[in-house]
């Protein structure tokens, strides 16, 4: 019967609430497969599963639940095995890798960060520091409003600077948190936001990370910033690469 | 370990009833997190609809004719003085009590722009503050783009 995996932990941390379930409907209930000081949570798979928000917030609170007492290796979601002797097969063959993953991430939890404009504004910006494009505004606002070819020239001298502040702002979110965290990571929904972030922060660490966001939003306040965290750190599973290093 | 939302006002719960901070990392969810070789993955065929930009797409004659829009209506009160982040302006929404003097209540200020600008109603969560409700009213944006793929 197909296994479906949720995450990998030490066996002695694991202390999961007896009717905890997980993905599918109705939802299977989480077990957990042992071997030697190593498991995986897991769950009977269900047929046909999909992505569905329903089961994707049931897999996040399947890995939390893991996280509760020690450090996890959430998987991604709808990882599936042949069987249950397949995850135990795993858990032997790459048993010190993940002992030295785990060990790497004792303490620590991963921190998402998302940035967005608020539009208002940050075009306010723009006319405040952008003479030439207030000149056009203040014209056509005088001229009641301007013609339709008028407004699209308006517009995209506009869109032009906010594209720039964009950039600006992706770097200057970067640079003032980047600081703070043991390691950063790009998050998948890169191009949907002007930052996506993930840190990877202790305890510790993460008050001031969370400082310095409160310094970086009060003192920029057409950034609209939302932080997520403390998450088991899906984005650091695997060690960084140079490539995936914090560009500081 | 427990999933909190943190705004930049501090750390705390998200509003009704916490999936909303949850949504924002469905993407981890599916994106990151440890993938083996010897175990399969099911299929992501549909995932795109999760992924629809909540940025504004910067570059459409839709937006253009937006943000010149947003020019006229704006600058109206951006004096030299102002500071360029906190634009001073109501227009038709009335949320009177979240101007003053205060931090908290300038970012409401500028948080009502901003829902105006989305033709947002926003009326359903007065209680709670102003930053957070604009979390939450970009989250379900983001939470209706993606109910679709629910509702298949």
């Amino acid at each position: 019967m197909t296994t479906y995996v949720y995450a990998i932990a030490r066996a002695d941390d694991l202390d999961l609430p007896e009717d905890l379930t997980g993905v599918g409907d109705p939802a299977r209930p989480v077990r957990v497969v042992k071997h030697d000081d190593l498991a995986a949570v897991v769950a009977e798979a269900p047929a046909g599963i999909r992505p569905k928000r329903r089961d994707l917030m049931a897999h996040q609170r399947v890995v939390d639940a893991a996280a509760s007492n020690g450090p996890v290796l959430p998987m991604r979601f709808g990882s599936l095995a042949d069987d249950d002797g397949a995850v135990g097969k795993v858990l032997d063959e790459r048993a010190e890798h993940w002992r030295e993953r785990l060990s790497a991430l004792e303490g620590k939890a991963e921190y998402n960060l998302k940035a967005v404009h608020r539009t208002d504004a940050v075009i306010h910006q723009v006319l405040a520091e952008e003479p030439e494009i207030r000149a056009v505004s203040d014209a056509q606002r005088t001229a009641g409003g301007g013609t339709h070819e008028d407004k699209l020239r308006l517009g995209e001298m506009v869109a032009a600077a906010v594209n720039a502040r964009e950039k600006r702002d992706a770097e200057l979110v970067r640079e003032k948190l980047a600081g703070h965290a043991e390691a950063v990571q790009s998050g998948p929904g890169s191009q949907a936001w002007i930052a996506d972030l993930s840190f990877l922060l202790t305890a510790e660490s993460a008050g001031q990370f969370l400082t310095a966001v409160d310094e970086l939003a009060r003192d920029h306040p057409h950034l609209e910033l939302t932080v997520n965290g403390p998450l088991p750190p899906y984005s650091f599973v695997e060690p960084a690469t140079a490539s995936a290093a914090p560009a500081v | 370990m427990t999933t909190a939302i943190a705004t930049q006002n501090g750390p705390s719960r998200s509003g009704g009833g916490g999936s909303g901070s949850l949504y924002d990392v469905l993407e981890l969810i599916l994106d990151r997190g440890l993938v083996i070789d010897a175990f399969v993955r099911v299929s992501l065929v549909g995932i795109e609809i999760l992924k629809i930009d909540v940025r504004v797409v910067v570059a459409s004659v839709d937006t253009y004719l937006r943000f010149a829009e947003a020019c006229n209506r704006l600058d109206l009160e951006s004096g030299p003085n102002k500071d360029p982040g906190l634009p001073d302006i109501v227009g038709s929404v009335t949320e009177s009590g979240a101007r003053g003097k205060t931090k908290g209540a300038l970012a409401g200020a500028a948080e009502t722009v901003s829902e105006a600008f989305r033709s947002k109603t926003g009326d359903d969560d007065k209680e709670s503050a102003p930053r957070r409700r604009t979390s939450s009213s970009a989250s379900a944006r983001r939470r209706s783009s993606s109910s679709k793929e629910d509702d298949e």
